[in-house]
């Protein structure tokens, strides 16, 4: 029973990072009905930019928690500036090609991102170590070893998401955002600014990516150039399953997939390697049975 | 509609002799050159010609040529097909590089008849070239079949694995469709690396060809000249990619090619018309995979050798990238794409390491200003009647 | 996917050749003919450094060759990436192969790599000398005349890890090995030797080489409460068991074999964490080869930064018995194949190399290794043995 409880801990963290991509995912389809498959590219450089960061500051000695805070700063600050960029740049001029143009092009440029980041960084093909700025160790509850840091972490994911949803449903900012998602021509007669709010929205997007970059590089201790690729998919189950353009729908899709997850490896833990099969087969099935998400969009194409 | 008046000048063959002759030299030269600077510059004169070839309609000419003596250009293409390997008959691996494009010419054919025509996105085409050629390795290991049974087989267990996917495709439309096609893609992935009875990360080895008692692995002695085996291996490629090309063809210029036309325009209206939407993309979804499995199994026993990572996303990825480039839709399209997309990475040294940065970079920049692709399809003419 | 190599045309090596037999002749020697050796090695990905250490090695083996006005021979060193993938090795060596200017090639830090590419040189008749990989079945799975191995093979490092780990005490194991034929052997061998002992193994686990998360299984495994953890497999899988025991508060040894063995360990875990690492290689420590001095001299004069890290002298010891044999035979296939056959005490910085009728090396011994204050030492030389440092789990 502590061995079921120690996996779900280790699954939670997981669902956090999967939840808070799969929130992005879901925030730009509902705004654009566009999916940016490059979301989980921008993770990973907003991860190394942190990583740059902190490296650089390194030898000025400073204490960890003035180098956690650069390190969020950075990520924050990249991804949400790329993320703006590619909204402004790329899909916002080809906004009326059709979908598969779309899905392709970001995933084109989470390619270019992807392979930036390899062939630029140095020595950006080799897994890079991130350093250890959270507290280290833990506590053990009835056989089950907490670490510190992922308790961190994992609230810290939790905020975000509460951060963002907040933004969402009580500013002016987030109230253009959902008229805007809602129906772009009419918030425009409506006097809300469209060529600012998509970018604002995407770099709000964005930055969470960022954030949830760092999160995982504090987590694993370890970054590397491909992490964003496996994140985006997931993310984008995670967003699918719960329903595009449903906040709630995303985060419940991301736990949910880290619990699928979980579930195998508790089950056969030699072989957790198949947990990613199994979830994704779970994933189709559900796509499956209720196309449009489990707290889908509702919408009916039906002859 | 009557067909075209038998009132007009004579249409030469002259124009399609000249571009398949052209396309033979360039090919040639662009698997032999080894210097750099030379390559760029031969590389430039082709962009600079083919541009100049758009802009003064000679792709029309040259098209309308093939229109009209259709026997001469498969001729004479077959013939420049034989030159060319005569002329490479040494370079070992300039055949492989060949034979590898093609392979990758048949597979994307495959995937224009899913994407192109049926308009159904697959992300996961090199999943199906590698469950083709898992198969044709599993059952090469334990000598059930003849290898030509083994490569059709290749075809048809890809086809099977397709069908799992058919109801989840044919239930989702677009994001979520293509959604289904990323996730089986990993998911296979992931599958071949953790299973162990598939070699798991190790790969395995697979045998090569012995067609109906000619051993692919011998060197040929034909009129005292020697040809590297992998002569063998492009000229089965040659006619698979061919055979696919006509099968390409013959589905566009029929009924159902319209039909799939229809229903990658407009389904709701394709449906309100009557059409059984359904029985058409399974049709595509089947044919492309088959196509994608044949190409698999020959990849696996000339290669000698596969692994899950011969099969990944980014695999797909480059897969679809030569669909989109070479204009999708467009089957005329797939082999230069493939040309540019395979061989010049292998070539041009120095752009190895960045090739998929390049590639990414490139599909970005079609996607943008030239949705079609280099070779845009073609809108469907109904006044020709010899096509 | 195919992959890089670095070859000049037969333009630039006439022009190389005019160039330097006009130098030559200023000092009256005659022009030499330019003969090419092929080095395989992975240059990307995370086994990188152990890579580009090798390759570094191997170009001052070349460079050390070359200014020796003596030799019959000008050595160009072809150098390829495999990546430690065994198809892109694949590729790479099929490519090399079917090169007739290349007369002999070095190849694979990586068992994977090297284990998918034995055939291949078989079939196109290239010698080859594998530098690194230790997996046991590239020599003697089969026998081919053109497979040589310099390296030893992991089956000796076993057997002296599991005598000294009995020696030290322990009794309860776990294993945890990845999935490529490469760790598959190092856990047979590991079981067979330990159970040989009289020990116990409590529980076994596989993982691909590059799965991110192991806490999965480590979670099982700290239910199991082993003393030690024994690890089969390359730097970046072994880099991140250790970190994620550590994340999890797994109190064990962490026994590790010859693949984690190097800087890149250390950088990867940090040196708190390597603290007290064990790993077993089978090569005299570096101040202890007949060699070992002159080849760090010669690294250091070429101007590398990067460290040679534990393969380079295996590297720089294969380049040049490859070279010394081109010496006396000529740049030929066959005849390259038939002298490195007869190998037999041939001076290397490493000791005297025989090869046995599998071509392999049957001469390195194996040091045990331990991690202190983030340096890899010899483990009679370091605090542990002399009592001053403890490992963990013991009493």
């Amino acid at each position: 029973m502590s061995t079921l409880a120690q996996h779900l801990l280790n699954g939670l963290m997981q669902g956090t990072i999967y939840g808070i991509v799969a929130m992005g995912f879901t925030i730009f389809f509902g705004v654009m009905n566009v999916i940016k498959f490059s979301h989980g590219d921008v993770l990973a450089l907003g991860a190394f930019g942190s990583l740059s960061a902190v490296l650089s500051l390194q030898p000025l000695g400073l204490p960890p928690a003035l180098q956690l805070l650069a390190a969020f700063a950075a990520a924050i600050l990249l991804s949400g500036a790329i993320g703006a960029l590619i909204a402004r740049t790329l899909i916002m001029p080809l906004r009326e090609a059709p979908p598969l143009n779309m899905l392709l092009m970001t995933m084109m440029v989470g390619t270019v991102l992807r392979e930036g980041i390899r062939l630029f960084y140095p020595g950006g093909t080799n897994p890079q170590r991130y350093p250890e700025l959270l507290p280290h160790g833990g506590f053990s509850v009835a056989n089950v070893f907490v670490r510190y840091d992922g308790l961190i972490l994992v609230f810290a994911g939790i905020a975000s998401i509460a951060l963002v949803h907040w933004v969402i449903t009580r500013t002016r900012l987030g109230l253009a955002i959902r008229a805007v998602a809602e129906d772009s021509e009419v918030a425009q007669t409506m006097g809300i600014d469209f060529a600012k709010i998509i970018p604002v929205t995407f770099a709000l997007g964005s930055l969470t990516a960022g954030f949830a970059g760092v999160l995982f590089g504090l987590y694993y201790s370890e970054i590397n150039y491909g992490m964003g690729l496996l994140l985006a998919i997931i993310g984008f189950s995670a967003a699918i399953v719960g329903g595009l353009g449903n906040i709630w729908g995303a985060i419940l899709g991301g736990y949910l997939f880290a619990g699928l997850q979980t579930l195998v490896v508790a089950a056969i833990p030699s072989l957790s390697d198949y947990k990613n099969v199994v979830a994704f087969v779970v994933v189709i099935m559900l796509m499956t049975w209720r196309p449009t998400g489990l707290l889908g969009e509702g919408e009916s194409a039906r002859v | 509609m009557r067909s075209g008046s038998k009132a007009m000048r004579s249409i030469s063959a002259g124009p399609v002799l000249v571009a398949v002759i052209v396309c033979a030299v360039v090919v040639t030269t662009l698997v032999r050159i080894e210097d750099q600077k030379l390559l760029v510059v031969e590389l430039a004169a082709i962009v600079i010609a083919t541009l100049l070839a758009m802009k003064f309609g000679i792709a029309d000419k040259v098209e309308t040529s093939a229109r009209h003596h259709p026997w001469i250009g498969r001729a004479s293409i077959i013939v420049a097909t034989l030159a060319v390997l005569s002329v490479l008959r040494e370079d070992t691996f300039g055949l492989l590089m060949l034979a590898t494009v093609l392979l990758y010419v048949t597979t994307c054919i495959g995937v224009t008849i899913q994407m192109g025509y049926a308009g159904l996105t697959n992300f996961s085409a090199a999943a199906f070239v590698g469950t083709g050629a898992y198969t044709a390795a599993l059952l090469d290991a334990r000598h059930l079949l003849p290898d030509p049974l083994i490569l059709l087989s290749g075809g048809l267990v890809a086809v099977a694995i397709g069908s799992l996917l058919l109801l989840p495709v044919l239930r989702t439309r677009g994001h979520y469709a293509a959604l289904i096609t990323l996730a089986f893609g990993v998911m296979f992935n992931v599958f071949l690396d953790a299973s162990d009875s598939l070699g798991g990360p190790q790969g395995l080895k697979v045998g090569g060809i012995n067609l109906l008692g000619w051993d692919f692995s011998n060197d040929l002695h034909l009129f005292g000249y020697e040809f590297s085996f992998y002569v063998n291996y492009v000229l089965l490629a040659s006619v698979v990619a061919s055979l696919a090309m006509v099968l390409a063809a013959i589905l566009d210029k029929s009924w159902i090619g319209i039909w799939l036309d229809a229903v990658r325009l407009d389904e709701t209206t394709s449906a309100v018309f009557g059409l059984n939407i359904g029985r058409w993309k399974i049709l595509a979804f089947t044919i492309g995979n088959f196509l994608a499995g044949i190409s698999g199994a020959i990849y696996a026993k000339m290669a000698g050798f596969i692994a899950p990572n011969n099969f990944t996303l980014s695999d797909s990825l480059i897969i679809v990238s030569i669909v989109i480039l070479g204009g999708i839709g467009n089957r005329w399209g797939v082999p230069p794409a493939a040309l540019i997309v395979i061989l010049l990475p292998e070539k041009l040294q120095f752009i190895q390491e960045y090739r998929l940065l390049l590639y990414a970079a490139l599909v970005i920049g079609i996607l943008v200003a030239r949705p079609g692709g280099f070779l845009e399809r073609r809108t469907r003419r109904f006044d020709l009647a010899t096509t | 996917m195919m992959r890089v190599e670095r070859k000049r045309t037969a333009h630039a090596i006439g022009c190389a050749g005019v160039i330097s037999s006009a130098l030559l002749l200023a000092g009256g020697a005659s022009a030499k003919d330019t003969v090419k050796i092929a080095f395989v090695t992975p240059l990307t990905g995370a086994l990188s450094p152990h890579g580009i250490g090798g390759r570094n090695s191997a170009e001052t083996a070349v460079k050390v060759m070359n200014a020796d006005p003596n030799t019959k021979y000008n050595y160009e060193l072809v150098v390829l990436d495999d990546e430690c993938k065994p198809n892109v090795a694949v590729q790479v060596v099929t490519k090399i192969a079917a090169d007739r200017s290349i007369v002999a090639a070095v190849p694979h830090y990586c068992s994977t790599a090297a284990i998918a590419t034995v055939e291949i040189f078989h079939r196109f008749k290239l010698p080859m000398v594998v530098w690194a990989a230790v997996l046991p079945d590239i020599t003697y799975a089969q026998k081919f005349p053109e497979i040589h191995r310099v390296s030893g093979t992991l089956i000796g490092q076993n057997r002296v890890g599991a005598k000294f780990m009995k020696e030290q005490g322990y009794k309860t194991f776990v294993s945890f090995a990845d999935s490529t034929d490469y760790g598959k052997s190092m856990n047979k061998y590991f079981t067979q030797f330990t159970q040989e002992n009289g020990n116990n193994i409590l529980g076994t686990f596989s993982v691909p080489p590059d799965q991110q998360d192991v806490s999965a299984e480590l979670t099982k495994i700290k239910e199991l409460n082993p003393q030690v953890i024994y690890f089969g497999g390359l730097t970046p899988l072994g880099a991140r068991v250790r970190t994620q025991m550590d994340k999890l508060s797994i109190k064990a040894q962490f026994e590790g074999n010859s693949g984690v063995m190097g800087e890149a360990f250390i950088n990867a875990v940090g040196p708190q964490l390597a603290e007290g690492a064990l790993a077993f290689l089978d090569s005299p420590p570096l101040n202890k080869m007949p060699g070992g001095k002159m080849f760090m001299d010669a690294y250091k004069a070429a101007g590398y930064k990067e460290d040679p890290e534990v393969y380079g002298p295996f590297a720089y010891a294969a380049t040049r018995l490859v070279m010394e044999t081109i010496e006396k035979v000529g740049p030929d296939r066959a005849k390259i194949t038939d002298a490195l056959g007869n190998v037999k005490d041939a001076q290397s910085i490493l000791g005297p190399i025989t090869f046995d009728d599998h071509g392999q090396n049957i001469t390195p011994l194996t040091t045990k290794y331990v991690v202190q204050d983030g340096k890899w030492v010899v483990w009679e030389d370091s605090e542990y043995a002399s009592g001053n440092r403890k490992l963990v789990n013991l009493p």
